[in-house]
Order: structure tokens, then C-alpha cells, then sequence
């Protein structure tokens, strides 16, 4: 079960104390090391947490829960309106049309429903128009992961100015709907609730504390699991693969984000290079950092494997997930759908722009006075010798190199190593033996 | 001021080595995000950094790196055992490279290595001896201004 947004707003992800157990398999796949293990329970340092989810995803006892808006918090809007991700489509099999699934979504409460994808391919003409006028430095960096961009933040913090400055289209979406409909129905705009259905357990952190303007567009994010049941109920499976619906407005561009190599598919004219996964992103942004991949002009990244379809919201396995995201590519074509003079338009106006620039968000040093902190580092390659160097995670700390880490920053105790209390009891036994005789 | 606080650590680089190539300079940029280095030199140092580890990678036998940090410097030094470098001169202009065409087919050899490194140290000192090595020494200041 999700918890509602209100328990935590900073964090993604909350540990159920209740279902940890204190294994280390959070600790150990979390790739900022974000999660140490105390008193038998898994703990997230906040400064750390990147929310990629991964935690969610390798827990085996359902103890790491993302967090989401609650149905009951919908109430509180006299007009709703669902923008789904277009991974929404891939969760139902190939024979279901998106139209269907859109109605059966609409159904669930939401007085209108935007499909994210229109939004997608409209943003890929915005980033050529951005990239057909970018002088470098290379390669641009796509945006549209919101914790690619923490990561960039937090671990890359000299690569922020190569961030695309355009929103993802969750944003430009909800922000072109909550002006078209107030203006439409009269209402206020704080009346308007906008919320996503998304695979992505960043979603709310991403909506409660946007990196790159005041206040996100959008006023939450409902999980794909948590409305796929209500969907599934009220759609009909057909035996057939459907035909393509001349009357959907979308195209396979757009679509096709939900994939990893999908936003760059939709840019036909430049050398851009697609990645997924958190620990290929952070290897290639290794490579950015050495200025290898000068000649590359775009860079999509996404934390997911396989791209956004591999969230860990999501319900259909990624695999075929994937594949009926192929097919629907296949099925609703390349053919633009967008309007290019007046995506032109929109961008000379900014309506894609970033309000601020992401800004650098480094990790605290190991000591903020210079000095202090180069002893602490000569400490951490001392202790780092003195320890077994198996990485076993017992101290409570990923690896041992973590471990010494947090020795220096005075979290820890040498003796939290089990190793070397049994070598120091074993030395005072030996003492203690020798004295005897 | 404790100005005689230093951390050193060594890097053995390998010539021929491209599987490894690009590792120290990974490490010695998280040692530099750990002591907590203003993200702008650390670009600088990182770029600096992998050229001249590129450089012993792609042209000597061996070479060693060495780092030295102090409060208010970072000294990157690269001794390497290699052909050397006839003119000095020559090899700092931006784009004159000696780097074979498969060298080149995998994306290296533009000639901007040397002059990169320039580029981003505040001191750059190179010494050569053909058919013995090339010695680099570059300084990144931490507290004044890149001038």
C-alpha cells in the first residue's frame, strides 16, 4: 500500500519499521549509499536519498513504500483532471486501445483527461529548436528524469549547466491545461487538481520540491499500481490487436518516450546517445565529467531500466511492457501530429523555459574547513587498510570504504566491525593465555 | 594555518591500457568532491586530470600520477616512461597530434590534449627527454581566481 503524501514530504520512498527486518539489500543496491542499517532497521539519510527507487525495488519484504497522493486528497479540487503517462498504455496487454484505457481512467473520478504523450512529441520539436541554436558546451543533457537531474545535482554538480533548460512535458502540460481550463470554465486555479498517473517514485518529490521553478504545474501523482485494479475491472479485453484509431491525436513519438532511446528517437538530426539504469547513468556522466563525450550533442538519461517503463510503480513486467510499446509505435506511426510553426512560437516565447537554472546541490564534504577535511581523508585510507575489505555490510554501512567514511565524519566506531573485535578478542585472549602459563 | 596538512596518493597508469584508461582520474575527482572542491575547479581538474592520463595511456610504457592536496593547491603530477616528445613547442599547439589513424578511429588523438591541460591548470610545467619520458606538473589554486 502507498502512503499518502502527507506522512513525508521530502522523501519518496518511507521504511515500514514494522517489515524491515534489517537485511543490507536496501543499504547494498542503493547507488549514493543513502541507507545504513541501525538497531536491526533500515534508516534513508535525507541529504543522501536521490529517490531512484532502487531500494523499492530489491526490498523483498514490501517494507520500502512509495509515496503517493491519496484518493482522498483528490477531494479537496472541483475539477480533476488526469495527465497518464503514456507507460500507462503498456500495462494491458496489445489488444487494448489507449482510448479505452483513457475512458476507464476518466472514469475513476477525473472530469477531463490529457494524454502526457501529446505533450512529449510537442517537446521533442522544443529541444531541436533549443539544440539547432545550442553553441556547447557538449552534450546537452535531457531534463525529463527528475532524478537524473538530483543525481547530476547531488554527484555531478559541475554538469547542472548542461541540463536542457525546458521542462518535461508533465509540467508544460499541466501548465498550458490549469490556464486553458480556468479560462474555459471560470475557475479558479488553485480549484483545478492536476495529477499524474506515472510509473516513477520520484514523481512526488519532484512535485513538492521542483528544482527549477517556485511551484510544480502539477498537484500530484497517483502510481500506475495504484489505479491499474479500478482500470482493469471496467475494460474489455478484445481477442485482436486493435488498429490504429484515426481519430487519436497522438503519435509514436511521443509515445515512444516512455522507452529509453524513445526521446531521443524523436530527434532526427542530431548525435545523441540514450542510457537507463542508475549505475549506467552514472557511468556515462563519469565519462561527461572527463569531457569524453564532447562530440555527443544529446544525452538522454533515465534512472529506470529500460527507461520510464521499468518504473517501479508500474505493474506489467518491463519486458513486455516494452514490447507493446514497440507495437504501439509501430501501430500509430512517425507521422508528426504536432504543429511546428506553433511549437516555433510557443518556445520563442519561452513557454518551455526553465524559471531557474538547476543548481548544484553537492553532497556535504567530509569537513567544511579544508584542512580538517584532507586529515579526515587521510584517516579514511587509513582505516580503510586496517579493515577486511569484504564489504559484508554486518557494521551496518554498505562497504567497508562507506564504513571508514563515516568513522571520519564520527558516525561510527572502528569496533562496529565485527572483524576486527574479533581480532582484538583474540589478541587479549592470547594475553591472557600467555599470562597463565 | 596547518599548511603542512597533505593527502598524497599514487596512480600506476598503464600504457596500451585502454580498458582501464580514465580511472584515476574518476577517483582522484571523488576524493576532490569529498574534501568538498568548488564543483567549477573540479571540472577543471577532472579534464586536466584525463588528458594527461590519456596521454600516458596512448603513447608510453608506464607512468605514475601522483596527487597532492593541500588547503590551498592541488598538485597533479605525471611521470611517465615513454618516446618523449621531441618539440615541446609543436606538441602545445592545439590540434598537432602524433596519435596513430586507429588511435584516431577511436576518438582520441585531436591534438588538444597538452594544450587542454593548459588550458584549465593555473601553472603548467613540462619537461621531455627522447626515448626516456615526459614529466608534467600541474597546479590548480584553490582560494584565488583561475588567472
Amino acid at each position: 500500500m502507498a502512503i499518502t503524501a502527507k506522512a513525508s514530504l521530502y522523501h519518496s520512498v518511507r521504511i515500514d519499521e514494522k517489515k524491515c527486518v534489517g537485511c543490507v539489500r536496501c543499504m547494498k543496491g542503493c547507488p549514493t549509499k543513502a541507507i545504513r542499517v541501525k538497531n536491526g532497521k533500515a534508516k534513508i539519510i535525507k541529504e543522501r536519498c536521490i529517490d531512484c527507487g532502487e531500494c523499492l525495488r530489491v526490498c523483498p519484504y514490501d517494507a520500502v513504500l512509495p509515496i503517493t497522493t491519496s484518493s482522498a486528497d483528490l477531494k479537496k479540487f472541483k475539477y480533476k483532471v488526469a495527465l497518464p503517462s503514456p507507460v500507462l498504455y503498456s500495462q494491458f496487454g496489445q489488444h487494448v486501445r489507449p482510448n479505452e484505457i483513457l475512458s476507464a481512467l476518466k472514469q475513476l473520478g477525473f472530469d477531463y483527461v490529457y494524454e502526457e504523450a501529446l505533450m512529449c512529441e510537442m517537446t521533442s520539436r522544443a529541444i531541436e529548436e533549443y539544440l539547432d541554436e545550442y553553441k556547447g558546451p557538449n552534450p546537452v543533457i535531457s531534463s525529463t528524469c527528475p532524478v537524473v537531474v538530483r543525481l547530476i545535482q547531488r554527484l555531478f554538480p559541475s554538469l547542472c549547466q548542461l541540463i536542457i533548460p525546458i521542462e518535461p512535458p508533465r509540467e508544460i502540460a499541466s501548465k498550458n491545461l490549469r490556464s486553458e481550463i480556468s479560462e474555459k470554465y471560470n475557475l479558479r486555479k488553485e480549484d483545478i487538481g492536476i495529477i499524474h498517473i506515472t510509473p516513477c517514485s520520484a514523481k512526488m518529490v519532484s512535485i513538492n520540491y521542483p528544482e527549477t521553478m517556485k511551484k510544480s504545474h502539477l498537484d500530484g501523482a497517483l502510481s500506475i499500481q495504484q489505479v491499474y485494479n479500478d482500470i482493469m475491472k471496467s475494460i474489455k479485453r478484445p481477442s485482436r490487436p486493435f488498429m490504429l484509431d484515426t481519430q487519436s491525436p497522438v503519435s509514436g513519438i511521443g509515445i515512444g518516450w516512455t522507452i529509453s532511446g524513445g526521446e531521443i528517437r524523436g530527434l532526427k538530426y542530431f548525435h545523441s546517445v540514450s542510457v537507463s539504469g542508475v549505475y549506467d547513468t552514472i557511468r556515462i556522466l563519469e565519462d561527461v565529467e572527463a569531457g569524453k563525450l564532447k562530440n555527443i550533442e544529446y544525452l538522454e538519461c533515465m534512472i529506470c531500466p529500460d527507461g520510464c517503463i521499468g518504473g517501479p510503480l508500474t505493474v506489467e513486467n518491463r519486458f513486455v511492457a516494452k514490447s507493446n510499446v514497440l507495437r504501439l509505435i509501430r501501430t500509430f506511426g512517425d507521422k508528426k501530429r504536432v504543429d511546428t510553426h506553433f511549437v516555433k512560437k510557443l518556445y520563442k516565447e519561452k513557454f518551455f523555459s526553465f524559471e531557474a537554472s538547476v543548481k548544484p546541490k553537492p553532497f556535504a564534504p567530509l569537513d567544511k574547513n579544508r584542512a580538517k577535511a584532507i586529515k579526515k581523508m587521510e584517516l579514511i585510507e587509513k582505516t580503510t587498510k586496517e579493515l577486511p575489505g569484504i564489504d559484508c555490510g554486518v557494521c551496518g554501512a554498505p562497504d567497508c570504504k562507506t564504513f571508514a567514511e563515516d568513522i571520519a565524519r564520527g558516525k561510527a566506531k572502528l569496533d562496529e566491525c565485527i572483524f576486527l573485535k574479533k581480532k582484538r578478542i583474540n589478541r587479549k585472549k592470547e594475553t591472557l593465555w600467555r599470562k597463565k602459563k | 594555518m596547518s599548511s603542512e596538512t597533505t593527502f598524497q596518493q599514487d596512480f600506476q597508469i598503464k600504457g596500451g591500457d585502454f580498458v582501464n584508461a580514465g580511472e584515476s582520474s574518476c577517483k582522484i575527482r571523488n576524493i576532490l568532491k569529498d574534501i568538498g572542491i568548488e564543483a567549477e575547479i573540479i571540472r577543471r581538474i577532472a579534464i586536466a586530470a584525463y588528458e594527461a592520463e590519456m596521454n600516458v595511456v596512448m603513447y608510453a610504457k608506464t607512468g605514475l600520477l601522483k596527487l597532492v592536496l593541500t588547503p590551498g593547491k592541488v598538485l597533479i603530477t605525471v611521470e611517465d616512461r615513454g618516446p618523449g616528445i621531441k618539440d615541446i613547442e609543436l606538441a602545445m599547439q592545439p590540434g598537432y597530434s602524433t596519435a596513430t589513424e586507429e588511435m584516431r578511429e577511436m576518438g582520441f588523438g585531436a591534438g588538444m590534449g597538452l594544450p587542454n591541460i593548459k588550458k584549465n591548470a593555473d601553472i603548467f610545467d613540462i619537461s621531455s627527454a627522447v626515448g626516456k619520458g615526459t614529466k608534467l606538473k600541474i597546479v590548480f589554486n584553490l582560494d584565488g581566481n583561475n588567472s
